[in-house]
């Protein structure tokens, strides 16, 4: 553990706290005082994107679970969220509470998710992937042919989620309900990493033989991996599917596990702050282009849609530069940001 | 060490560049559209410009701008021009929501003129907490269900009106004795398996012999595999529901392998470029279309050649114009009744009864509890290359088919 100099523990429990300082603890606290305050300064239009970034957060807190934790790499991810959305649209539906539906949609999506991880005892890297991709097609075309249980072509649409009656039906109700649901994941998902199923999971990641010969079950570990993960995605996609009020087969295609692990790999592999940068990166991207274009358009008239059609090259770009230049992601950006001001003025 | 100062140095910029951004996101307090005065009525445009669907997305975008340039040309609208807002949404469904939330909260438009069915069907339930109209260019048929979508709109017949159109066109003109025969070709695809089951059973009402169905990709490269087993059903007629590039590659595969039947294709799957890509194949190949093909002796035609300076555009031209007509229309009749907002205008396009747009697109009429803009479908057969128009054929607005 990296503590503060002077930073001592006289307890593995005390070395295991997930924020081990009071400074740190004050920090994180006037961060949350801080999104809770943020809504009423913000217009809708920027809560929206908060919300959209608080369910990316929770899908991809979930992948990083998965693949920078456990070294399972996964690009069916986005028709597990999918799986989540259609199972916990068809409870709301069939008149579950809210609460209820999103956790039986984690629950239906962590059994298919755990199907589809089955084969990860015998298959590794490349092999896994495809695997994976065949799930994602699989489920996919499920979405479409699914009759009654997805509408079909035409989907479902879903009311807005009620919790003991209180609709949340504005940006701004549905702001802290996400934002307990990410906060709750994110808990949830550092806990499991301090603990020995998180530690199995980083021995797996790191080297398959060693963990098997040091008395880590594999197969369980690696299934319980894909459940854990499959939960959370199925947890984001039940609170995006309430969210937008609408789910089809289309929202859940290939391109959108693609941008999950475009997420993960910009935020920081493995790890829990680097699955929010990276949800905060890819939400923003394209709206930081706009912004810029309806800036440059003031200038150039009609110059916005050629900036914003440029959306999929920079978004490759960027990946492609954080690979060379920053593998580990802008979580090990942020370690350096902090160790820069733990050592200033006195840099080396 | 450089580049990674670099990389900060970015990062700090981004951050910097998105508090800005943030602090200029607050709220406007309502537009002042309501007021009877000079001010610009603002509208977004959702399309795609970019992404799988943007071939198509690009010229009928240049046919919202031409809406709105003839409309601003001529007067405005009570006086007040029309501002639009072209955004790209790349097909993208959270892209689109989040251009949509500002356009709606930030901007306040009064209306959206949208495109691709996976934007337009995620916004079906937000179009309708915020009441601002979409009057989009998704014709799938469950769109045009006001108790579903009840701020949805589109000018042009849904695919399943289209396609029941075709289907009755064929009936009428069939003279031998025994039932035609009819398969399906269509894409494993939202958009693709829309209109087949109500064409399917419209089919089968009329007399026809249903005998198969391919499903070929809208990426395909060849259709051989899957049009076999079809030929040796010879069907008379077949309905192509792709887009223009499946299109071409279905109608060469057809005719490598020597199938005889007639096609006819929906709407994104048959135009200008149809006869580029697939050549001669392409003849005798039927067209479902709604609205006139650039240079087409109608009334408006005049008006996108003045807009156009007479450079030849894409049908799909003449349905974003048209598009911004029934908008504009719908924007006159409900400034005449009071002040101009999402609501006041998805009540009076409910008042629409036989809007003609200038001969462009069939007449169109909208009712409070049915949203089908006609019964219409403008049939063409391609010929040397060319979209020749054969006929506007008509059916009755049956209730049943509401939605399906």
């Amino acid at each position: 553990m990296q503590g503060k100099c002077g930073l001592f523990f006289t307890s593995y429990r005390g070395e295991a706290q997930i924020f081990p300082s009071g400074f740190q603890k004050t920090m994180v606290g006037l961060f949350l005082a801080a999104l809770c305050l943020l809504p009423l300064t913000l217009g809708t239009h920027m809560i929206s994107i908060m919300n959209l970034i608080f369910i990316s957060v929770i899908g991809a807190v979930s992948l990083n679970l998965l693949t920078g934790v456990c070294g399972q790499i996964s690009l069916g991810h986005g028709a597990f969220i999918g799986v989540g959305a259609y199972a916990a649209g068809q409870c709301s539906l069939h008149g579950v509470p809210f609460p209820l539906a999103i956790l039986t949609g984690g629950l239906i999506t962590a059994m298919v998710g755990m199907v589809f991880g089955v084969p990860s005892l015998r298959l590794k890297g490349i092999y896994l992937a495809i695997a994976t991709l065949a799930a994602q097609l699989v489920l996919e075309y499920v979405f479409l042919h699914g009759g009654a249980l997805t509408g079909g072509s035409n989907g479902l649409l879903l009311e807005p989620p009620k919790i003991f009656g209180f609709s949340f039906d504005t940006e701004m109700r549905m702001y802290f309900l996400l934002f307990t649901f990410a906060a709750a994941s994110l808990i949830m998902v550092s806990n499991i990493m301090r603990s020995k199923y998180g530690r199995a999971f980083v021995s797996i990641r790191d080297f398959y033989l060693s963990a098997e010969i040091v008395g880590v079950n594999l197969f369980w570990y690696k299934l319980i991996a894909f459940g854990v993960s499959s939960f959370l995605a199925g947890v984001a996609g039940g609170l995006w599917g309430h969210y937008t009020g609408y789910i089809s087969a289309e929202q859940f295609n290939i391109g959108l596990s693609i941008s999950y692990l475009a997420m993960i790999i910009i935020g920081g592999l493995g790890s829990v702050i680097g699955s929010v940068f990276g949800a905060v990166f890819i939400v923003l991207l394209p709206e930081v282009l706009n912004m810029l274009a309806n800036v440059l358009n003031a200038f150039i008239p009609d110059i916005a849609q050629y900036i914003v059609a440029l959306r999929e090259g920079v978004f490759g770009l960027v990946l492609i530069l954080f690979l060379i230049f920053e593998p580990e992601g802008l979580a090990h950006r942020w370690r350096l940001v902090k160790a820069y001001w733990k050592l200033y003025p006195f840099a080396h | 060490m450089r580049v990674g100062k670099i990389i900060t140095a970015a990062c700090i910029m981004l951050l910097a560049g998105l508090m800005l951004f943030g602090c200029g996101g607050e709220e406007q307090k309502p537009a002042e559209t309501a007021n009877k005065d000079a001010s610009p009525i603002k509208v977004g445009g959702l399309i795609d410009l970019s992404g799988p669907t943007s071939s198509v997305g690009v010229p009928y975008a240049e046919g919202l701008k031409g809406g709105v340039k003839y409309i601003n040309d001529n007067g405005g609208i009570d006086g007040r021009p029309l501002e639009f807002n072209l955004q790209d949404t790349a097909y993208n469904v959270q892209q689109g929501l989040s251009m949509y939330k500002k356009m709606v909260n930030t901007d306040k438009v009064v209306c959206i003129q949208g495109y691709g069915s996976a934007v337009t069907e995620a916004l079906v339930r937000t179009l309708a907490k915020d009441k601002v109209p979409d009057m989009s260019a998704s014709y799938s048929a469950h769109l045009t269900d006001p108790k579903t979508a009840p701020y949805n709109f589109f000018i042009a017949a849904d695919y399943s009106t289209q396609a029941r159109a075709a289907i009755k066109y064929f009936r009428d003109a069939w003279t031998e004795e025994r039932a035609p025969k009819i398969a399906f070709i269509y894409p494993d695809h939202p958009y693709g398996l829309a209109p087949i089951a109500g064409a399917r059973a419209y089919a089968l009402e009329l007399g026809f012999e249903v005998v198969g169905e391919a499903n070929v990709s809208l990426k395909a490269i060849d259709a051989t595999t899957e049009l076999l087993p079809l030929k040796e059903l010879a069907p008379d007629y077949c309905w192509i529901g792709g887009t223009t590039p499946s299109t071409s590659v279905i109608l060469k595969s057809a005719k490598n392998i020597g199938m005889d039947t007639t096609f006819f294709v929906n709407i994104w799957g048959a135009d200008e470029n149809l006869a580029k890509l697939a050549g001669e194949d392409a003849n005798g190949a039927y067209s479902n279309q709604a609205a006139a093909v650039y240079g087409q002796d109608v009334p408006g035609m005049k008006a996108i050649m003045e807009v156009t300076d007479n450079v030849p555009q894409m049908t799909h031209y003449t349905r974003g114009f048209v598009s911004v007509l029934v908008m504009a229309e719908g924007m006159k009749r409900a400034l005449a009744n009071g002040p101009l907002t999402g609501e006041s205008l998805k009540t009076s396009l409910e008042t629409l009864r036989d809007f003609d747009p200038m001969g462009l697109a069939p007449l169109i009429s909208y009712f409070p509890d049915d949203h089908r803009p006609n019964m219409a479908v403008f049939l063409y057969i391609i010929k040397d290359g060319k979209l020749t128009f054969v006929k506007e054929q008509i059916l009755e607005r049956r209730a049943d088919w509401l939605g399906h």
